[in-house]
């Protein structure tokens, strides 16, 4: 039987940086993913990723995945696709089917980073054809280019909503309405935003009474909820949809780690089923380790972490290093772990009501319930301020780890203090030369360049903008509101894509001057 | 105070004889606790194996419990528990290939029609009459026609059901550590935290009847093995006998949801390692492939039917090769019913039903005297 | 793992307006099939499934298991995580005979 170092169940963010961890310090590693793409998850996610440089922010997430496969193959990693590993057994063996056949592989280490799988929720009609996960729109989307539906419901507000959301009206799709039974928006507001001021209506407290249809969707009715999630009669609303997707939570994939009899817990913190792990992910039995979304689900920076820190363990485990090297690299880890996991969003504020900013700010209560920042509450935040010329007004206002708009302004204009989580903050006396770079840099697209007043009863907004196709200079249009209503005529004065922005255009328009603290998104007409 | 912890009968073991046993036992009035060791009812041999009711092939010992059960309990059983068990009497093919498989099964049908069973030797074109399925390798085949197949976690779960109905106690998480006789009787079950009482104790706890028995000095004389099974997909209905092999490559059938349930071994069976959690025994990674070849060895045409699932579970096999029931003369109160010997569930209604008169009546109807705990001996 | 008494009375089968909504999609088994199993004595997520053959078709519980735990959970009034989930089996995705059957060194 062949017999590796170490085995990686998973090519996703955690398995392959697992491997490249082991295979850059010697060990024979392999890799066996059951797609025929390498990249789990990575390579639908066409958003920019939020953190800091080490987690790889302001990157596209497929990116990411081509960094991260690069790498890999670099240190001499081997990855297997279209393997599919049917079994793990007792002293570390896997068997795997590739192709038409079944090998069994032994390994002193395995690696388990099998991901997580998307949750349902059950209503009437919920079997119905064009009810599906939002994972599975985004495939559809993102890796077929396939568009899912025409008319969608999205149920979920957590970041996968949200995210998915955006993609669908990238890709052309309406969002008829985004969907939470919570009372409060789940994922990030800068996420709920950009959906927001597209026009999409967001319904919390609300939850899909039905699902209309005989052989496939074709209507859904939603209605509002109590504090005890119980349905208020006389709610309802109904919709038009082909589609509902659902985004209501992943669970972990641990199955193969409950065969190889790995104890169990059911941890609704982790997502569910999930094996008892010690800090750097090794089971209870030694040398099977679980990495990323498998042990508790996060997102992909934090897998990524994790799949290090297992990497480290095994060649640790195997000898290839000390342990005194082995704990500077895991304290390393740690930390760039432990400044993903703080803010508003960290693992130990779920279900919190946040109510303040680290700054002692109020948070916008509309940006929770519905998903914008109310005009009258937006002025409170400190990257909103009011200048004479061209300057970055910067609408972020929840306590993230994230940290690139700093780093994008060669002026210095923009500082985010000394937390991670901080909000920014323009610099007194700093100088904006328009270029731009903070607006393409900031991954949550809540930074707007504005002139106030360019003299002639207009001002200027510039917007960062994801969609096909571009607006060209002279188009002519409309000014939309933070919750996507039309609200002025606007011009677009300006359109500049350059590769540093990666794809997140620069559109600029002309507003009446006293919209500029409020336009912002355009519509042609 | 009424002690809450005594019946007239406690059984030891939830699993399929225990259920059956305590659903004959409080059809006649006799009030029962069942106390099982693991969280599920049926969590042994009773829900891990391949749903034979057979006569063929079995030992004249027990043959006749075999061919009561089918005579007389499992035509109306579905109808008297409630619950469909998917009883089919559709006959049992043990195939063959070869001169040495011929040797064999007809030995193990001369010796059934001794005992007055309706099996004989068919050759390959009444075999194909009988399911056109097998391939055309299979040369020789046993048949009894009134063998057959069930679900059997369904069927322990439906005694378990209606015994609960007519009042029987199944008290799971509940192990056994010790019996106690008082007085000259056994009467006292102990458990880790509690203690029953019953006028009888019934210990048909599989393999862990065992160290149980031993704290009242009986022991019996059996071992381990650990098998496999796997189910396939629902596939379309194909045939509907009960299927075996002169070698026992293999053994299953179809069940009525369609999917195919074959059991099977590696042949490292004694020394197969169970890594798995409590109460769910692991798999080994080389059996259930080696299943798959000996299914296809004789079925082509499932090559495409896909696994979904395998399981692992263990016989606990006698010494001779057939279980140990009935009262030990020298532990009064005492009825044991373990060493099934991987063939119990086809003969459990009947061992349920046959014991519950020996408790009530003081007697079996049918003869299970070659089962007797005493039987054993050296063999000089 | 904890001493349970099956005769504890749980109450009897209340019939749900959404009793006939379809849970398990593999095997086609609805939530009131579920909930009556739960009352006819089936108390664990091993015997609902070997009762109902919930979670025992083509996805193996993926999509299903949390919600049969859910109602399983919500007819006995514990919390879902009282349930010890059904046993993880090979294959992990099915897996033709042929296939299965065809070892390769």
């Amino acid at each position: 039987m062949d017999r590796y170092e170490v085995i990686v169940v998973g090519a996703g963010p955690s398995g392959l940086s697992a491997a490249i961890e082991a295979a850059k310090r010697g060990l024979n590693v392999i890799v066996f993913d059951e797609n025929d793409k390498p990249g789990g998850q990575l390579f639908k996610q066409i958003h920019k990723f939020f953190g800091s440089k080490e987690h790889h922010a302001k990157i596209r997430g497929f990116h990411i995945g081509e960094e991260l496969l690069a790498e890999a193959a670099e240190v001499g990693v081997e990855v297997v696709l279209g393997a599919t590993v049917i079994g793990l057994y007792s002293d570390k063996e896997v068997s795997v089917r590739i192709g038409e056949e079944i090998k069994h592989y032994k390994g002193d280490t395995v690696i388990v980073a099998t991901g997580a799988a998307e949750n349902m929720v059950t209503f009437p009609g919920w079997t119905l054809p064009g009810v599906i996960g939002a994972g599975a729109a985004q495939t559809m989307m993102n890796i077929h280019g396939i568009q899912p539906g025409k008319k969608i419901l999205m149920l979920g507000s957590g970041n996968v909503g949200l995210v998915v959301s955006f993609q669908l009206l990238q890709a052309g799709c309406e969002v008829v309405a985004l969907v939470d039974a919570a009372p409060k928006i789940g994922g990030y507001g800068v996420h709920a935003a950009k959906v927001a001021r597209c026009g999409v209506p967001f319904y919390l407290s609300h939850t899909i009474k039905e699902a209309h249809g005989t052989d496939q969707l074709t209507g859904v009715t939603i209605n509002e909820v109590d504090e005890k999630f119980r349905p208020i009669e006389g709610t309802e609303k109904y919709f038009e949809v082909d589609t509902i997707c659902m985004a209501v939570g992943l669970s972990p994939m641990s199955q193969l780690l409950k065969m190889a009899g790995c104890e169990m817990e059911d941890n609704p913190k982790r997502g569910g089923q999930v094996p008892i792990v010690d800090e750097y992910g090794e089971t209870s039995v030694s040398g099977v380790f679980a990495a990323g979304d498998v042990s508790g689900i996060e997102e992909a920076s934090s897998a990524m972490i994790e799949g290090k820190m297992a990497g480290v363990c095994v060649c640790g485990y195997l000898g290839y290093i000390t342990d005194e090297e082995k704990d500077a690299e895991l304290l390393k880890l740690e930390k760039d772990l432990e400044s993903l996991r703080q803010g508003m969003f960290a693992p130990k504020n779920r279900g919190k009501l946040i109510e303040k900013t680290e700054e002692g700010i109020d948070i916008s209560m509309n940006l929770l319930k519905k998903g914008y920042v109310a005009d009258d509450e937006i002025e409170r935040f400190p990257g909103v301020v009011h200048k004479v010329g061209v300057h970055p007004v910067m609408e972020c206002t929840q306590n993230i780890p994230c940290n690139p708009c700093q780093d994008a302004c060669s002026k210095g204009c923009i500082s985010i203090g000394n937390n991670i989580t901080c909000l920014p903050f323009i610099k007194e006396d700093s100088n904006c030369i328009n270029c731009g770079m903070c607006v393409a840099s900031c991954s949550g697209q809540a930074i707007f360049l504005v002139d106030e007043d360019c003299g002639d009863g207009t001002a200027t907004v510039t917007l960062p903008y994801e969609f096909l196709p571009l607006p060209e200079v002279g188009d002519k249009g409309y000014g939309l509101s933070r919750n996507g209503e039309k609200i002025c005529d606007a011009e677009i004065v300006s359109v500049k894509s350059v590769k540093a922005f990666d794809h997140t255009n620069l559109v600029t328009m002309k507003v009446p001057k006293e919209y500029a603290m409020k336009a912002r998104f355009f519509k042609c007409s | 105070m009424e002690n809450k912890n005594k019946a007239d009968v406690v059984v030891v073991g939830g699993g399929i004889i225990g259920c059956a046993t305590a659903y004959y036992l409080s059809k006649r009035g006799k009030s029962v606790i069942v106390l099982e060791a693991s969280e599920n009812i049926g969590n042994g041999g009773s829900s891990r194996n391949g749903g034979g009711v057979r006569q063929s092939g079995r030992d004249p010992r027990e043959l006749p419990l075999a061919m009561y059960g089918i005579k007389e309990l499992w035509p109306e059983l579905s109808k008297e528990l409630g619950v469909d068990c998917e009883y089919h009497k559709d006959g049992n093919l043990r195939l063959g290939k070869n001169e040495k498989h011929k040797e064999i099964l007809q030995g193990l049908t001369d010796r059934a029609v001794a005992c007055g069973l309706d099996v004989r030797m068919i050759d390959a074109d009444e075999i194909k009459e009988i399911n056109p399925y097998l391939s055309d390798e299979v040369t020789c085949a046993s048949w009894c026609p009134t063998d057959g197949h069930a679900n059997p976690m369904v069927t322990t779960l439906a005694f378990y059901k209606k015994a609960r109905e007519q009042g029987v106690r199944f008290i799971t998480g509940e192990k056994v550590t010790r019996l106690r006789k008082i007085k000259g009787k056994l009467r006292e079950v102990y458990t880790e935290e509690n203690l029953y009482e019953g006028d009888y104790v019934v210990v048909a706890a599989g393999y862990e009847s065992r160290e149980i028995l031993e704290t009242v000095g009986v022991d019996v004389p059996m071992h381990q093995e650990l098998c496999e099974c796997l189910v396939t997909e629902a596939e379309p209905h194909m045939f509907d006998q009960m299927l075996g092999t002169a070698e026992a490559d293999f053994y299953g059938h179809q069940s009525d949801h369609g999917s195919f349930v074959f059991g099977g071994m590696s042949g490292l069976e004694l020394n197969n390692k169970n890594t798995g959690p409590k109460n769910s025994p692991s798999n080994a990674s080389i059996t259930s492939p080696c299943i798959c070849r000996g299914i296809m060895k004789y079925f082509p045409a499932l090559a495409n039917a896909k696994i979904v699932r395998t399981w692992a579970g263990y016989l606990d096999i006698c010494q001779d090769g057939v279980p140990v029931l009935g009262f030990v003369n020298e532990v009064p109160g005492l009825v044991v019913a373990c060493a099934f010997s991987g063939h119990g569930f086809g003969i459990a209604p009947a061992v349920g039903e046959q014991l519950a008169r020996l408790i009530i009546d003081g007697a079996t109807t049918v003869d299970i005297s070659g089962l007797r705990y005493g039987r054993f001996k050296a063999k000089i | 793992m904890s001493v349970i008494d099956r005769s504890v009375d749980i109450g009897g089968f209340v019939p749900q307006p959404d009793d006939d909504m379809l849970i398990c999609r593999c095997e086609e088994i609805t939530k009131g099939e579920i909930r009556k199993a739960v009352h006819a004595g089936m108390w664990t997520m091993t015997e609902i499934r070997r009762y109902l053959r919930t979670g025992m078709g083509l996805c193996q519980g993926q999509t299903c298991s949390r919600l049969v735990k859910g109602i399983v959970a919500r007819e006995l009034g514990v919390s879902p995580a009282e349930l010890e989930p059904a046993t993880a089996r090979s294959p992990m995705r099915p897996t033709e005979m042929k296939v299965l059957g065809k070892e390769v060194s």
